[in-house]
């Protein structure tokens, strides 16, 4: 699976705000989640320079604009607990900010959507997660922060 | 019969670097003699194009030595995407500190991450047993 | 589970957040920990074990043993204390004091070096709270934190919120990894992993420090000057930069003297600290605790009152050089972390290990003394890799007895 990284890898780099974002990872970061398209990148659609990555970036996007309800799986044996997605999760943020959100041990279990037991993470709650319900968004905060790609959405 | 046994293996030199890996950590707080911990460590990760010169296919056993000592390790391809040829990692462990040299200039201070050594196929042998490295 | 946080001694990040559900006396479910952390803390379960030639004995029978071969060294060598409590290290230097000893620990071979400049104030550093807080650019040099202190990243370096980091990572905080290898920690710091050959360090930094003059910076490897200039802009804009340095960098050093160019000329235009991604819990501790004794953090030999010091003290050249004839190893493996070329030496002395893991050390000793676990099964106060004191209680309930009370007792009969 993409990541917004390599998304950024493929934008031109130059920050120049024509898509409305602040910089261009902030722009790869709205594009992994679906809220902007390829094309709200101007200069990635008029320069030629661009034409390969934009592409490249297109085709990444169109097969994936027919998926549906995404299922989040953790790969255990590759996971080793670091907690960089626990700490980088959204919803983990919002409904425990001084808790997980600053790095520390859960205060509100019962709301998160990743801790970490027995040195692996372990995904519950999912309600919480952005990737459910119906106001959904292909949100992947997880899986770019996460250094063995032990986190997978099917 | 096995005519490719007559030949002489290639050898390769490589500098091996060793590095931390925390599956081998946890391997070896489990068990210092665990086979967890020795298939963590008695591990070499090449560039797949010198496992190929090697004529040695990953998982496959391959002889390491230098002046210092003689290892049997499993050859790996270390995933990284920049080729790498003649460079070589290992997880630190008794298995690569068999090969480090006892020249340190009188500073203290081993080459842990600059070891020199050759490479070559294993021919099927059998990795270092921990027992037979004291 | 139960409600109380208990402190993780599985590396130097003491993370001091970590919950455990245990039953029998037994820990049997970790929260928070990551895996090295949790295979620690479910260690804690070991029966006393003492072993004099390999063969079962009491404990007195082991503890007169242990006694009678310091008492017979001319030139005892007291080395580890790495993973022990400050307390246990306290008696460590008191009794390489008595029995005039040479006393060293992992420093000496990894980095020491940095250690020392930081803990004589040489070089800027902070805490690790200041680095959640504050830290905007951040850079792990000759280092994979990801493997070493897994937990470095989410809990105080890149991912958690701060008090003047309230935005996310993403936004706020940079993440740099210069290494000789696309490491976890490299991979997580994306396009700003700035990949060099072995070896290459010190070119790096005088280019760095060239980008940072505005001079065009070079490297005989012909690292991409305009990758360099954007380093150096990032880090010439830090309001709060931190360099976490692991032994890949300083072994490729010739010395610390381009480091600390390089930190002289940073903090002229920002403002960045320095900090040593030392392994052992406790290592920190040691090297606090023997310079506050004797000036030095390392590799030294007291002799009737008096301290020497040099690397001619230190572990490697005293096996190296045969001028130790007994040896007391306190929770260390030198047979698994040192050349085999040097520590074969070690198999010539007799040797006492006071450890609560079976190594090739603990095989290869004349006297075994298998002790509890520190921050498990056994209490007391260690020094974080950032200088922050932390105390732990026992988390179980413990069937060995600590290395503090064998050192006491060994101290005692002497």
């Amino acid at each position: 699976m993409t990541n917004a990284m390599e998304l950024y890898q493929m934008l031109p780099k130059t920050n120049c705000k024509k898509c409305g974002k602040a910089s261009c990872m902030a722009f790869a970061v709205v594009l992994m989640a679906r809220e902007l398209k390829p094309e709200d990148c101007p200069p990635l659609v008029e320069e030629p320079k661009y034409k390969e990555n934009y592409e490249k970036i297109s085709n990444i996007f169109k097969p994936s604009e027919n998926a549906t309800e995404t299922g989040l799986i953790v790969h255990e044996d590759l996971c080793f607990g670091c907690g960089n997605c626990v700490v980088a999760c959204p919803p983990n943020v919002a409904n425990d900010p001084h808790g997980v959100g600053s790095g520390n041990a859960p205060t509100n279990p019962n709301k998160l959507v990743l801790t970490v037991q027995d040195g692996i993470v372990k995904a519950q709650n999912l309600g919480e997660c952005r990737r459910f319900g119906k106001n959904k968004i292909l949100c992947n905060g997880c899986i770019v922060t996460c250094p063995v790609e032990a986190i997978e959405f099917v | 019969m096995d005519f490719g046994s007559f030949l002489t293996s290639p050898e390769i030199k490589v500098k091996i670097i060793t590095c931390r890996d925390i599956f081998q950590e946890k391997a070896m707080i489990e068990n210092h003699f665990g086979e967890d911990y020795i298939n963590h460590s008695a591990v070499i990760k090449l560039d797949p194009a010198d496992l190929k010169q090697l004529n040695v296919k990953k998982g496959d056993t391959v002889i390491v030595k230098n002046s210092f000592g003689r290892i049997v390790v499993k050859a790996e391809e270390s995933g990284y995407e920049t080729p790498h040829r003649g460079i070589a990692f290992m997880p630190k462990s008794p298995w690569p500190n068999m090969l480090v040299s006892d020249e340190t200039g009188g500073m203290g201070v081993p080459r842990f991450k600059d070891i020199s050594a050759n490479v070559t196929s294993a021919k099927g042998e059998k990795i270092t047993e921990m027992e037979s490295l004291f | 589970m139960e409600n109380n946080y208990h402190v993780c001694t599985g590396c130097a990040l003491l993370c001091d957040d970590i919950e455990v559900g245990s039953e029998k006396n037994k820990i049997n479910k970790v929260f928070t920990a990551c895996r090295i952390g949790m295979a620690h803390m479910k260690e804690g379960k070991g029966e006393a074990i003492f072993r004099v030639d390999n063969k079962s004995v009491d404990e007195a029978t082991a503890i007169n043993e242990a006694v009678t071969i310091l008492r017979n060294a001319k030139k005892p060598l007291i080395f580890g204390l790495g993973a022990s409590t400050s307390e246990t290290q306290k008696i460590a230097i008191k009794l390489a004091k008595k029995i005039n000893a040479t006393l060293d620990d992992n420093s000496s071979f990894c980095l020491g070096g940095v250690v020392e400049t930081l803990i004589k104030n040489e070089m800027k550093t902070c805490t690790l709270d200041d680095v959640r807080n504050k830290a905007d650019v951040i850079i792990y040099w000759g280092t994979d934190p990801s493997d070493s202190h897994p937990r470095l990243l989410s809990k105080y370096s890149y991912f958690p919120r701060g008090k003047e980091k309230q935005r996310g990572w993403e936004e706020e905080r940079t993440a740099i990894a210069v290494d000789v290898r696309k490491s976890h920690t490299a991979k997580i710091s994306g396009n700003y992993f700035f990949q060099i050959p072995p070896k290459g360090d010190e070119e790096f930094i005088d280019a760095v420090i060239a980008g940072l003059s505005g001079k065009l910076p070079k490297t005989s490897y012909n690292y991409p000057p305009k990758k360099l200039l954007e380093l150096a802009n990032i880090l010439k804009g830090a309001k709060f930069g931190v360099i976490f340095v692991g032994c890949g960098l300083i072994y490729s050093l010739e010395s610390l003297e381009s480091l600390s160019r390089l930190m002289k000329v940073l903090n002229e235009k920002a403002n960045i600290h320095l900090m040593a991604m030392v392994g052992n819990y406790n290592s920190m501790g040691f090297n606090e605790n023997l310079f506050a004794e004797t000036g030095y953090l390392n590799s030294v030999k007291f002799e009737n009152g008096i301290v020497k010091h040099g690397p001619e003290y230190s572990i490697v050249e005293s096996l190296k050089a045969k001028t130790v004839d007994a040896a007391l190893i306190v929770d260390s493996d030198p047979f698994s972390i040192l050349p085999r070329s040097i520590v074969k030496n070690l198999q010539e002395i007799p040797v006492v290990s006071i450890d609560p893991y079976e190594t090739l050390t603990s095989r290869h000793s004349k006297v075994y003394i298998n002790t509890a676990i520190s921050g498990v099964e056994a209490g007391g106060t260690a020094t974080r890799m950032d200088r922050v004191k932390v105390s732990f209680e026992p988390v179980i309930e413990a069937n060995r007895p600590s290395d503090e009370a064998i050192l006491k007792k060994i101290m005692e009969a002497l």
